[in-house]
């Protein structure tokens, strides 16, 4: 399915569309009005309007069930697409360049889009193609999006709706459905293209690399790792927090917690902290109900080969839970779906356990006293963490970043025009 | 190997017939023994576990203690006897650390032979008509060690080959996946009076078949035509298309039906031919058994409950494939089939959302996405 200028076309059009795709680009750059970011906001609100309305019904609760999320939880993210989510974000990213803003010389400073963007999305959440589109639309560009393999229509659907909701921004929309394999054609869009904004783990990044040239800017939105930094006398309550967490992402998403970091060099006190967090975390997991039992039994499978290699290796294991004591200070994937390891990791050794992982870092949920709380977020951040939050390290706000940078303004330059 | 090889020479009559419990004992256990005496790491693991297959293997329900081993093991340890003189071969794990080492001798070949030939007998497979096989797989190369590369070469020898078409073709030093050239030779042999036999993974008969449909073509293959299929459907169940929904799919482009569509399972760690039955059962043949085991205490729950996959058979003798466990779910069916068969049956779940685990058929999904989408 391509989406081209507000009109769906089949598969067989591509090479048709591809070839006046440059030049309809460009037309809408040379010719058409800027695109104001209220015309989007309406569209955006229109629609969050009609879902709130269960007007979309029909593709959001498959969509819940695949992500288990509830209607609620899903309503409340949903805000982020209404008028006041989206004006909240645009001011926060924005800041003061979000208006014109004439300097005492006379000059003005104005907040004007990359041009066309072209979007390589990933296929592990549903909708996200579309979100990135309309971050895209928000600072004013043209975008091309790719499509992810084996995508369920539902970012295609959301689109053709806001163009519906608003025909202005029909010309500002291409959506095609090329496998990641043609590169020629990729390669088109990325020329067409002033950045691309690629959405994927390592691997995905280096391909878009090979795609561009020079002239083009690369947007990187990465694979992410996320752990807990805790003091070995964190409270119960906070590791209860950490537990529900846990359970509630089953550690799938960048910001999902891996793995504890104690604040000690002793084993001892490592695995005392071990014990303790497995209880709790066995308590939070019976209490909200068991992971996916074919996850659980990846990782009984996973454990017992861990134990049949080491059989020193100290792992608390059992009810649908595990957590694997470590004895380095690497930062690691767990074996995910309620599986946490923990290791020591005394506060000097920060900023060099973790420098390695330069690029992956993403949240931390600090775990301590309240007065050595300043100096580790302080410590964790030099270290290159972007969020530092308790135990709950999905929280989520209207206009927060993506990984440490605003997508409004990555995806926007600021001109400056002398009267 | 004396009870390992009377269990391979079981008659063709009775290899569903679930009386062969005592036999299937005492060849696991000279197995196992075997195994203990010459492999120290297999003793190692055995010995840690406190099992001594002299004390406690006594009776049939004794194998359920036999420590197994998880595929997984087999990809990071080397467990062959004699790494030189044996005939080797790899599970299709896509990136090359995660693949299991595994080898035969020429007696465990001649065993899985003695196998083979009395299975596809059993299902009819063997024909001495010429046919044009087309295989939505790899085509052979000296590179590719792959098992289900060899396999389904392999399972183009069953009936003289007139034609062998590959779905992914080695281009360039690479594989690249041909659809197209598949499509058009399926339409030319609908007007042969040979037979076509199509070899290969469920997803990519499955695409193939969707897109020629979506293209309107609804073909008539010649009488004795077949559909033959392995390497799992777990990317099926993610994209919740049932096996009828397949089979109605294959009768409306290739107007072949479900009779003729033959399902085979195994596994390079259990090398042990699974074969469905006409009600699409995979009946538990003589030469294996399979215990269900609870996916968090991994003790056995017994049939007709769902849990994991823990297969056993005596077939191999140069390294400790006795008792492996995957990490798919599975149930083993004790209600009657109505095929008439008495075994027991396996059916296997899909492993829904786990992408770290590259299975053969993941693997080659993998060409069917591209690389990048992955988040």
């Amino acid at each position: 399915m391509i989406f081209y200028r507000g009109t769906c076309y089949e598969n067989k059009e591509q090479s048709r569309l591809l070839g006046t795709l440059r030049n309809d680009c460009f037309r809408t750059l040379n010719q058409s009005p800027p695109l104001s970011r209220e015309t989007v906001i309406r569209a955006c609100d229109f629609l969050y309007r009609k879902v709130c309305d269960h007007a979309f019904d029909d593709i959001v609760l498959p969509l819940l069930r695949v992500v288990d999320l509830s209607y609620e939880r899903f309503l409340e993210m949903g805000k982020l697409f209404s008028r006041e989510g989206l004006e909240a974000k645009c001011r926060m990213e924005l800041g003061e360049n979000a208006e014109d803003r004439r300097l005492p010389s006379g000059t003005l400073c104005r907040r004007v889009p990359l041009g066309i963007l072209f979007h390589i999305a990933a296929g592990n959440v549903d909708a996200l193609p579309a979100y990135s589109v309309v971050e895209g639309l928000l600072a004013g560009n043209v975008n091309i999006l790719k499509l992810p393999t084996g995508d369920s229509g539902v970012s295609v659907r959301l689109l053709s709706e806001l163009v519906k909701a608003e025909p202005a921004l029909a010309e500002y929309i291409y959506v095609f459905d090329v496998p990641s394999t043609e590169t020629e054609m990729l390669k088109t869009f990325a020329d067409i293209a002033d950045a691309v904004v690629v959405w994927g783990g390592d691997a995905a990044v280096q391909a878009a690399r090979t795609l561009c040239d020079v002239k083009t800017e690369i947007i990187a939105w990465g694979h992410k790792l996320s752990f807990a930094y805790a003091a070995a006398d964190a409270t119960d309550a906070d590791l209860t927090a950490l537990a529900e967490h846990v359970c509630a992402t089953n550690q799938v998403l960048c910001s999902s917690c891996q793995g504890i970091f104690v604040d000690t060099d002793d084993m001892e006190t490592v695995s005392a902290f071990a014990k303790r967090f497995y209880h709790i975390l066995s308590d939070v997991n019976r209490r909200v109900g068991f992971a996916d039992v074919g996850m659980r039994g990846k990782n009984s499978i996973r454990i017992y080969n861990d134990l049949l290699e080491n059989p020193n290796q100290t792992v608390y294991y059992g009810n649908g839970v595990s957590v694997r004591v470590g004895e380095d200070s690497r930062l690691e994937l767990s074996y995910l779906f309620r599986d946490v390891w923990v290791k020591p990791l005394k506060r000097t050794e920060i900023v060099p356990a973790l420098k390695e992982h330069k690029a992956h870092l993403q949240t931390c949920g600090l775990l301590c006293g309240k007065d050595d709380r300043p100096i580790l977020a302080e410590r964790l951040l030099r270290a290159g963490v972007t969020r530092v939050t308790g135990g709950d390290l999905s929280r989520m706000f209207v206009g927060e970043a993506h990984d440490g940078f605003y997508p409004l303004a990555r995806y926007s330059r600021i001109a400056e025009i002398d009267p | 190997m004396k009870y390992a090889n009377k269990l391979f020479r079981t008659r063709k009559k009775d290899l569903y017939s679930g009386n062969s419990d005592r036999l299937f004992f005492l060849a696991m256990r000279e197995n196992c023994i075997f195994q203990y005496d010459r492999c120290p790491d297999y003793k190692r693991l055995l010995d840690a576990k406190g099992f001594d297959p002299r004390r406690d293997l006594n009776s049939f329900d004794d194998l359920a203690g036999i420590p197994f081993l998880p595929t997984l093991y087999f990809k990071r340890h080397d467990l062959r006897a004699n790494r030189r003189s044996l005939v080797q071969a790899t599970s299709s794990g896509t990136s090359g650390g995660n693949k299991s080492r595994v080898g035969f001798s020429v007696s465990d070949l001649w065993r899985m032979w003695q196998m083979v030939k009395r299975v596809c007998s059993y299902h009819r497979l063997w024909s001495l008509k010429p046919t044009h096989y087309v295989v939505f797989g790899f085509e052979p190369n000296r590179s590719n060690k792959t098992a289900i590369a060899r396999t389904s070469f392999g399972a183009t020898l069953f009936s003289p080959a007139l034609s062998r078409t590959y779905a992914l073709r080695w281009r360039n030093g690479a594989y690249r996946l041909d659809l197209e050239a598949v499509k058009q030779k399926l339409i030319r042999y609908s007007k042969s009076k040979f037979p076509v036999r199509t070899i290969g993974f469920p997803a990519y008969t499955y695409f193939l078949l969707k897109e020629m449909k979506d293209a309107g073509i609804a073909l008539q293959m010649p009488k004795g035509s077949l559909v033959t299929l392995g390497g799992g459907w777990k990317q099926f169940y993610a994209e919740k298309v049932s096996k009828e929904d397949f089979y109605r799919l294959v009768y409306e482009v290739l107007g072949i039906d479900d009779r003729h569509i033959v399902e085979f399972f195994g596994a390079v760690e259990h090398p042990i031919l699974y074969t469905d039955c006409r009600c699409h059962h995979f009946h538990i043949p003589a030469y294996g058994r399979v215990i269900i085991r609870d996916p968090d205490t991994l003790q056995p729950v017994g049939n007709d409950r769902m849990g994991l996959i823990n297969l056993l058979t005596p077939a191999v003798s140069v390294m400790p494939l006795l008792s492996v466990t995957t990490d798919d779910l599975g149930m083993v069916h004790t209600e009657p089939c109505p095929c008439g068969e008495p075994s027991p049956w396996l059916e296997i779940f899909g492993r829904v959302g786990i992408r770290d685990v590259v299975t053969c058929a993941q693997g080659a999904s993998e060409f069917l996405k591209g690389a990048g989408d992955v988040k």
